[in-house]
């Protein structure tokens, strides 16, 4: 233990996932591939993406619950997890479906990982649980069996059963998936404060971007095996790197345009079917020097109703309320946009409309369908 | 794939199962197959036969009464499935009052061991002192007692409905259990759509334990061929061979006669009667199964 | 037909009590003239009557100070014990990993022992005999408790498998992450979860020890471990003139035990059940 402290405070690193792959016999399918993370002590590490991108099998790697194809892509505080049994990793691992031993009640359950370890004293393992359970606000439960607690508390109990392992790292894989909406984002803020006040490595997996956003320090999103983009939160959603990370994050989702680039003297154009518009001085030079075709990405916060001469004429087809802002779909010759405007706007349904671009505030994407910034 | 610390576990842990089963149930079939080719005494020397038994058996003339009696015996499954279907279905019920009293007392000749409700409908038929026959003709239902011990078509009808009486419990619980199962849901979706009783029952009672019902009747079909405890207290496989079910001539072989070679040949074949009745019902079922799991 | 959705016919109900009271009675007028019958004299035995003119403790004495039925239902126990415990050893290990391990042929090797069940194992005893007599486990209760493993270890990984397999799929990794082995995440977890199915299974193979009369018969002779089926076959089959009033104590003897432990289970059976399906 006092070793392992002093390991710590020297390396800072936190967790290195280094080139990991995994391939599922007998099938042969690649969950995950070349996949590169470097999480920092004390930093919360989102893994996104959609269901079976791989994000949950990195996840698994880690906590040692499944074995890489290359075992020594692991290292956690400088310590090299190569052949190590996942009871010996200290990591504590949260699972989706809380996963809690029904024939033990919460406050054995919570203390479950510390009395096999058999190293901690009777009141030192009565004082971790009771903080833990303080923290989480379920001091009341104690005594209750896991059949007897709602989706909130399960997981809930299920957390301070990791809490008190006092791990290297949270390893917590879509632990609110199953809970309402209301519950989850009440349990996502909850989590980020306790996190804050742990000050311990978390990495945390889910396939809510929104979540994603909300609660992380650094965000990986994954698709097909692959970590797309590996960023800050403000970067993946104002900075994608490529297509998919674009229309993956982002609600309402992104608009997309199929553009030309021409050259017309001095200036660069971006040509579409349904609009002409000039490139701001800052992007000219990054477009002038690709291909012809490439794709505009545009979040709908960025297009604006209104003005005589905008973009694109077109008429407003649904108006979505969403509290403080409402969505506006546009249907500009059969095509939609969506649109982001203030709550108190006049537009009504069927109107006539005109659309301005900001474009400054656009993505563009080759052929490749990486980013061309 | 597992690993190697994995694949250690499955082994020692499947060994002493698969350990049993190969000592006590293939090692002993395959030897018995070996005995069936010989004359084969319970002391003393085997002397090889080669295929005789099997054909001294075929041509034998207790062949067809045993057939018979196995096939007449093997009704009483269904009869079980009456039995155990509507009492579940009652007891399913929810204005019926002590549910688990009545519960308690259906399982009562199941649970009991089989030889002694032999015993007791053994008694309870005496055509001389027994209740039932008393019963029957003091309400002119009967003239005189049946001695049904030496009239082989009663033997045959009165171990059948012992049979029922005995085992129908287990039917009844495992379908209960499945009944209750159901999701109360599905009825309330079926009530709306204006669903009568007769609708309700087949369009979601039936399927949804359909399986339970396969299962049952394979492993009643399968244990009452194996069972022999009842007929041999009843009726010790007589008058003649009229209810020597296969495996009471098996027994007979082996033990009355000293021919061990032979006893095994007719296992054998009731190991074929088997296997021939439970094929319909089992090619039903796997298709039942593949069909939940899609 | 909309305003029937709340409402009972009263033909349902009717027909249901009809059923209900039916099954009862054909199950209750036999035992009850059996219990009647107990305490008759022994000529009374004869008279159709359902209580007997003096209530009589002949039977219940003669039973054990003529019959010792008292040893044969101390067989039945340690046949009925020792076949419980021998199945949940040799079949939960078993049971576990084909409900919770994924390997190659899995499921063929699945259907290769739960199969036995049907398999019509009366034949083996036949080989059996004349095994059990070279390796001098015949007439012992250690051949006996052997002998019902055929039936017992299928039966009891089927019912064992059902409930293993029907639990999270995480648990056990949840235990390994906490601390535990492979083999501790077994038996410190998964065992102690299994508690009650065990308990039922405990249960099913000592009744099927208790009742056995197949094996104890051929298995053992006179003087060995011969269970009570055995004894009541002895009874109806022996001599000239049938005991009726001892054969009624004896099987109320041997069969209350089964009813009183099915009684008590009957909760934990019926869920036991209910998974196995």
């Amino acid at each position: 233990m006092e070793e392992r402290r002093e390991i710590q405070s020297e390396d800072r690193a936190g967790i290195r996932v280094n080139a990991l792959r995994k391939t599922f016999q007998p099938a042969g399918v690649v969950a995950c591939d070349d996949v590169d993370l470097d999480i920092a002590s004390g930093e919360l590490l989102v893994l996104l993406g959609p269901s079976g991108c791989g994000k949950t099998t990195t996840l698994r790697c880690i906590a040692g619950l499944e074995k890489p194809d290359n075992e020594d892509a692991i290292t956690v505080c400088g310590r090299n997890l190569r052949g190590v049994a996942p009871k010996d990793r200290n990591l504590a691992f949260v699972f989706q479906t809380t996963a809690l031993f029904p024939h033990l009640n919460v406050r054995r359950n919570i203390s479950f990982g510390l009395d096999m370890k058999k190293s901690l004293g009777r009141e030192e393992i009565a004082r971790r649980v009771e903080r833990a359970a303080g923290l989480l606000k379920i001091d009341q439960l104690l005594e209750r069996y896991p059949g007897e607690l709602s989706g909130g508390q399960g997981q809930r109990v299920a957390l301070g059963r990791a809490m008190v392992m006092e791990p290297d790292a949270f390893l917590l894989d879509e632990p609110f998936a199953s809970l309402d909406a209301k519950l989850r984002v009440e349990m996502r803020t909850e989590i980020k404060l306790i996190q804050r006040q742990l000050h311990t490595t978390m990495i945390f997996v889910t396939h809510d971007q929104e979540e994603a956003l909300t609660i992380g320090d650094k965000i990986a999103v994954m698709n097909e095996g692959v970590v797309q983009q590996f960023d800050t939160p403000h970067n993946i959603y104002h900075r994608p790197a490529n297509l998919f990370v674009a229309t993956f994050i982002g609600s309402p989702p992104i608009n997309l345009f199929t553009c030309r680039v021409e050259e017309r003297g001095d200036q660069v154009y971006l040509v579409s079917s349904l609009f002409e518009a000039a490139v701001p001085q800052a992007y000219r030079e990054a477009l002038r020097k690709t291909g012809d075709e490439l794709k505009l990405g545009l979040r709908p916060e960025f297009i604006s109703i209104g003005g005589v001469a905008g973009h694109i004429a077109g008429g407003v087809e649904l108006i979505e309320l969403m509290g403080s802002r409402s969505q506006v779909l546009v249907d500009c010759k059969g095509e939609e946009i969506r649109v982001q405007v203030q709550g108190d706007h006049n537009i009504r349904e069927g109107e006539k409309v005109q659309l301005s671009l900001d474009l400054e505030h656009g993505f563009f994407f080759g052929p490749d369908e990486l980013s061309l910034l | 794939m597992l690993d190697p610390q994995e694949r250690k576990l499955v082994i020692l842990f499947l060994l002493p199962t698969s350990l049993f089963m190969l000592l006590l149930l293939w090692l002993p079939f395959i030897q018995g197959i070996w005995m069936s080719f010989h004359m084969w005494p319970f002391m003393g020397e085997p002397q090889w036969r080669g295929l005789d038994n099997y054909g001294k058996f075929l041509r034998a003339d207790y062949f067809w009464d045993a057939i018979k009696a196995t096939a007449i015996y093997c009704l009483s499954t269904f009869f079980q499935l009456l039995v155990a279907l509507a009492a579940a279905l009652v007891m399913n019920q929810p204005f019926i009052p002590f549910k688990s009293l009545w519960r308690g007392i259906m399982i009562v000749s199941y649970a009991m061991p089989p030889v002694v409700v032999g015993a007791i409908w053994l008694f309870l038929l005496d055509p001389g002192l027994g209740m039932v026959p008393h019963y029957l003709m003091q309400f002119g239902l009967m003239d005189e007692p049946i001695y049904w011990f030496s009239d082989g078509v009663w033997a045959r009808w009165i171990i059948t409905f012992v049979a029922t009486w005995t085992f129908w419990p287990f039917m009844f619980l495992i379908i209960l259990s499945s009944l209750q199962s159901i999701p109360r849901e599905y009825y309330e979706v079926a009530e709306m759509y204006g669903a009568n009783i007769l609708q309700r029952f087949m369009v979601v009672t039936l399927p949804r334990i359909k399986t339970a019902i396969l299962i049952v009747v394979i492993l009643r079909l399968a244990f009452n061929l194996a069972k022999i405890e009842q007929p041999f207290t009843l009726t010790g496989g007589g008058p003649g061979y009229d209810t020597s079910v296969l495996s009471i001539l098996m027994y007979r072989f082996a033990f009355m006669s000293g021919d061990f070679g032979m006893a095994f040949t007719v296992g054998l074949f009731l190991v074929a009667f088997t296997a021939i009745l439970l094929l319909p019902f089992g090619w039903l079922y796997q298709r039942s199964m593949r069909r939940h799991s899609l | 037909m909309a305003q029937n959705y709340t409402r009972v016919g009263a033909f349902q109900k009717i027909i249901s009590f009809a059923v209900l009271g039916l099954v009862l009675a054909l199950i209750l007028i036999p035992y009850a003239y059996i219990i009647a019958t107990a305490f008759k004299e022994p000529g009374e035995v004869f008279e159709t009557r359902w209580v007997p003119e003096k209530i009589s403790l002949q039977a219940w004495t003669d039973v054990f100070e003529i019959f010792a039925f008292h040893q044969f239902l101390f067989n039945s126990l340690i046949a009925g014990l020792g076949s419980a415990l021998l199945a949940v050893l040799i079949s939960l290990p078993g049971a576990y990993i084909f409900a919770r391990k994924k390997f190659r042929f899995r499921e063929t090797f699945f259907y290769l022992i739960v199969g036995t069940l049907v398999f019509p194992f009366i034949l083996l005893i036949v080989p059996l005999t004349i095994i059990w007599i070279k390796v001098g486990l015949f007439n012992t209760f250690l051949g006996l408790w052997l002998a019902f493993q055929i039936f017992a270890v299928p039966y009891c990984v089927w019912i064992l498998r059902g409930f293993f397999a029907q639990l999270s799929p995480h648990l056990e990794e949840a235990a390994m992450v906490y601390g535990c082995t492979q083999f501790q995440a077994f038996y410190k977890v998964m065992v102690p979860l299994a508690k009650p199915v065990v308990i039922s299974v405990l249960f099913l193979s000592f009744l099927y020890g208790w009742s056995d009369f197949l094996f104890s018969n051929m298995l053992t002779t006179g003087g060995g471990p011969q269970t009570a089926s055995v004894a009541i076959y002895i009874a109806t089959a022996g001599g000239e003139r049938i005991e009726w009033e001892m054969l009624a104590v004896m099987t109320l003897i041997a069969g209350v035990p089964p009813v009183a432990v099915y009684m008590l289970a009957q909760k934990y059976l019926s869920q036991t059940f209910a998974t196995a399906v």
